[in-house]
C-alpha cells in the first residue's frame, strides 16, 4: 500500500527554530539577573531592569518560550511519525504557532512594564491568559484528532505523556487563572488567602510535574531511543510509572507552603505524596538510562547521547532531591534560600534543557534533509552546559545552607544573631560563581545555535512522505 | 604502598590505575585500609578549624564551636566518610549486573577509595575554614576526582571506555544522590535538635 501523504514538518520546523531563539533570550535575561543579585548596580536605576521585573520575564522566557516551543515541536513531530498519520486541522496547527509566539511577545511587553497578577508562573494577565486557552484548546484539538487518525493499533507512550501534559496543563492553567477584572489590564484572584495560595501551588508544582517533566519525559521516550537506535528498555515499567507519576504528582503542591497558613494535615499530605513521588521519577530515569546503557557503543561517535545521559542522570539527581526537601524538618532550613533556586536549576538546566538540546540536535538536520555540521561542536557545547550546570548548582548549594543557618542562628539571649543584610552580604561569591555558570551555560546554548544553523543555512524544508506502517509488531 | 598510588594518580593515572588492578588481581595489595588513614585528614583540619581557627559569616566575630561538640562531629564525620567510600564500591560492585562485568568487592571498593583520595587530602583545608576560599580550592580538586573516576573505571573494570563512559556518569549520579542525602541529613539532625554547641 502506498501512502504519497506527507507530515507536516512546517509547524513542527517554526516550533523547533523558535526553541532556539527563545532558548538564547531567556538565558540571556537569567545571565542578567544574576548578575543583578551580584552587583546590584546593574539595573542602572531603569525600572523596568530591575529585579523584580526580569525575573518573571525569565521564568516565562525559559519555561513557556523555550521549553514551550520544544514542547510543541517535539509532540507534533513525535505524533505524527508514531502514528503514522499527517497533523489534524492544519490551520489550528499553525495558530497554535502564531497564537503561541503572540503570547510570549506580549508577556515581554507586559512584565518589564510591571502589569502582572504575582502568581508565580502564571503573571500575564487575563487578556493574555485568554488567548492562552484559545491556543491551548486548539492544541488540544491538533494533537488528539491527530492520534483518533492513527494508522497504528496502539498509542506510543510518548504520546500518552504529551496527551496527559495537553489536559493537565489545560486544566491547571484554567483554575488557577480564574480572576475578577477590574480593568483591561488589571484582575483580582478569584481565591482569597491560603486557599489562594493552595490553588497556586498547586498549578505551581505542576507547571514543573506536567509541563516541565510530562511533557519532557515524552520527549525523552522517542528521542532517546532513536538516538540510541533501540527500543526501550521495558514497556511495562513506562506505562506502570506513567500512572503512578500522573496520579502522584498532582498531590505535591503542599510542599511549597510547609509552616504557613495552610492547614497541618494538607502540609503533611503534600510532603507523603512527594516522598512517594521519588519511585515513578526514578523509574523514568531507570528506563532512559537503560535504554541509553545499550548503545554504549555509539557514545564514540554521537555526542548527542552523552547530553541526553547527563539529562537523564540530572532528571535522577533532581527528583532525588525535591522528595528530600519536601521533608518538613528539611524545609524549615531550605525553604526561602538559595538550595530552592539550585534545585530548580539542576532540573531545569540539567533535565529540561539538555533533554529538549538533545531533541533539538536530532531534529532540526533531519527537518531540513541535513546532517549535523560539526559534532565537535556539540562536545564544546557538552562541556560548557556541564561545567555551567555543576558551578550553578554547587555554589548554590553553599549559599542557600549558609543562609538557612545565618536566617535560624539565635543568641543566648533570644535575639538574631545576623541581621537579614549580613545574609545578603554573606553571598556575593557565590552570586559571582552562580553568575559564572549561567554564563557558561549560555555560551554553550550559543554553540548550538552557531551549529544548528550551519546545518541548515543554505538547505530547504523537506517533505517526507509517511511510511506505510508495518502489517504487525 | 598506598603513598606511591596516590603520588602516581596525580603524575601518570592511567599506568598508576593499571598497577592498582593488576595489584587487587594478584591478590598482593594491601587492600583498602588506607581510608581509615586518608579520612581523618579532613575529620581532624575539621576539628581544628571550627575549634581553634573558626569562621566567619559576613561580619563580626570568628565563629568557633565548644571542643566537646566538635570532637562527637569529627567522629560523625569521619565515620561518615568511610561509610561513604565503601557504599560507594559496594553500588559499583551491584551496578556491574547492569553494565556486564562484575568484578569482585574488594577492587570496587579500591577504585571508590583512590577516587576519593583528592578529596580526603585537599580536605585538610577545612583547618582554615573560610567558605569561598575553600571553594576555590576545592572545585578544581572535585574535577581532577571526577577525572579520576572516568579514566579509572574502564582501567579498573577492563571494559571498553565507552561503557565505561556510562558506568562512571551512573556511579557519579549516585555519587551527587549521597552527597543530596547527607545535605539532607544535617539539616534533619540540625532541625531536629542535634546541631553544634558555638563558643559564645
Amino acid at each position: 500500500m502506498t501512502n504519497n501523504e506527507t507530515y507536516n514538518y512546517k509547524v513542527v520546523r517554526q516550533f523547533a527554530i523558535m526553541t532556539i531563539v527563545w532558548g538564547i533570550v531567556g538565558m540571556l535575561v537569567g545571565v542578567v539577573i544574576a548578575a543583578q543579585l551580584a552587583w546590584p548596580a546593574l539595573n542602572f536605576d531603569v525600572p523596568w531592569l530591575t529585579f523584580g521585573r526580569l525575573r518573571p520575564l525569565h521564568t516565562n522566557a525559559v519555561i513557556f518560550a523555550f521549553g514551550g516551543c520544544a514542547l510543541f515541536a517535539c509532540s507534533y513531530y513525535v505524533v505524527q511519525h508514531t502514528c503514522h498519520a499527517r497533523l489534524a486541522f492544519p490551520a489550528l496547527a499553525a495558530f497554535t504557532f502564531w497564537g503561541w509566539q503572540l503570547v510570549i511577545v506580549l508577556a515581554a511587553i507586559t512584565l518589564p512594564l510591571g502589569i502582572t497578577t504575582s502568581k508565580e508562573y502564571a503573571e500575564l494577565e487575563w487578556p493574555i491568559d485568554i488567548l492562552i486557552t484559545l491556543v491551548w484548546v486548539s492544541y488540544a484539538l491538533v494533537f488528539f484528532a491527530t492520534i483518533i487518525k492513527r494508522k497504528i493499533p496502539h498509542i506510543y507512550v510518548a504520546n500518552w505523556f504529551f496527551g496527559a501534559f495537553i489536559i493537565t496543563v489545560a486544566i491547571l492553567h484554567l483554575f488557577n487563572s480564574a480572576a475578577l477584572p477590574v480593568s483591561f489590564l488589571k484582575s483580582y484572584s478569584a481565591y482569597a488567602g491560603v486557599q489562594d495560595a493552595m490553588v497556586q501551588w498547586w498549578y505551581g508544582h505542576n507547571a514543573v510535574g506536567f509541563f516541565l517533566t510530562a511533557g519532557f519525559l515524552g520527549i525523552m521516550y522517542y528521542f532517546v531511543p532513536k538516538q540510541a537506535g533501540r527500543p526501550v528498555y521495558s514497556y511495562r515499567l513506562s506505562v506502570v510509572h506513567f500512572w503512578a507519576l500522573v496520579f502522584t504528582y498532582i498531590w505535591a503542591g503542599p510542599h511549597h507552603l510547609h509552616y504557613t497558613a495552610l492547614p497541618d494535615w494538607a502540609q503533611s499530605l503534600g510532603m507523603i505524596m512527594s516522598l512517594i513521588l521519588l519511585a515513578p521519577s526514578w523509574g523514568g530515569m531507570i528506563n532512559g538510562i537503560m535504554t541509553l546503557s545499550g548503545a554504549w557503543h555509539k557514545l564514540r561517535t554521537d555526542p548527542v547521547l552523552r547530553l541526553l545521559i547527563v539529562s537523564i542522570s540530572f532528571y535522577g539527581m533532581s527528583t532525588f532531591e525535591g522528595p528530600m526537601m519536601s521533608i518538613k524538618t528539611v524545609n524549615a532550613l531550605s525553604h526561602y534560600t538559595d538550595w530552592t533556586i539550585g534545585h530548580v536549576h539542576s532540573g531545569a538546566l540539567g533535565w529540561v534543557a539538555l533533554v529538549s538540546m538533545g531533541a533539538m540536535y536530532y531534529l532540526i538536520p533531519r527537518l531540513f534533509g541535513r546532517e549535523l555540521y560539526s559534532l565537535k561542536l556539540v562536545e564544546v557545547h557538552f562541556w560548557t552546559a556541564t561545567i555551567g550546570i555543576v558551578l550553578y548548582i554547587a555554589s548554590m548549594w553553599v549559599a542557600g545552607i549558609m543562609q538557612g543557618l545565618m536566617w535560624r542562628a539565635v543568641n543566648a539571649d533570644g535575639t538574631l544573631t545576623y541581621s537579614f543584610v549580613e545574609s545578603v552580604q554573606a553571598m556575593h561569591p557565590y552570586y559571582i560563581v552562580r553568575t559564572l555558570g549561567g554564563a557558561f551555560f549560555l555560551l554553550g546554548t550559543l554553540v548550538m545555535a552557531y551549529n544548528l544553523w550551519r546545518s541548515i543555512s543554505d538547505a530547504r524544508p523537506v517533505e517526507v512522505e509517511i511510511p506505510a506502517p508495518a502489517s504487525a509488531h | 604502598m598506598f603513598i606511591q598510588h596516590i603520588i602516581g594518580l596525580f603524575t601518570n593515572p592511567a599506568v598508576e590505575w593499571e598497577k592498582i588492578r593488576d595489584q587487587q588481581k594478584s591478590g598482593g595489595g594491601s587492600g583498602v585500609g588506607f581510608v581509615f588513614i586518608l579520612a581523618a585528614i579532613p575529620a581532624i583540619a575539621g576539628y581544628i578549624g571550627t575549634t581553634q581557627v573558626g569562621w566567619r559569616i559576613g561580619v563580626g566575630d570568628p565563629i568557633r564551636i565548644t571542643g566537646e561538640s566538635a570532637i562527637s562531629i569529627a567522629i560523625i564525620y569521619y565515620l561518615a566518610l568511610i561509610i561513604g567510600v565503601f557504599s560507594i564500591g559496594w553500588v559499583i560492585h551491584l551496578m556491574g549486573k547492569a553494565y556486564e562485568v562484575i568484578k569482585p568487592l574488594p577492587l570496587c571498593i579500591a577504585l571508590a577509595a583512590y577516587t576519593a583520595t583528592p578529596l580526603f587530602l585537599i580536605g585538610i583545608m577545612q583547618v582554615y575554614p573560610v567558605l569561598w576560599l575553600n571553594m576555590l580550592l576545592g572545585l578544581p580538586v572535585l574535577a581532577y576526582t571526577v577525572y579520576l573516576l572516568y579514566s579509572g573505571l574502564p582501567i579498573m573494570m577492563e571494559i571498553p571506555p565507552e561503557r565505561g563512559f556510562l558506568y562512571s556518569s551512573a556511579v557519579l549520579a549516585v555519587g551527587l544522590v549521597a552527597l543530596v542525602s547527607l545535605l539532607a541529613m544535617t539539616a534533619l539532625l540540625w532541625g531536629m535538635g542535634l546541631q553544634p554547641v558555638f563558643t559564645s
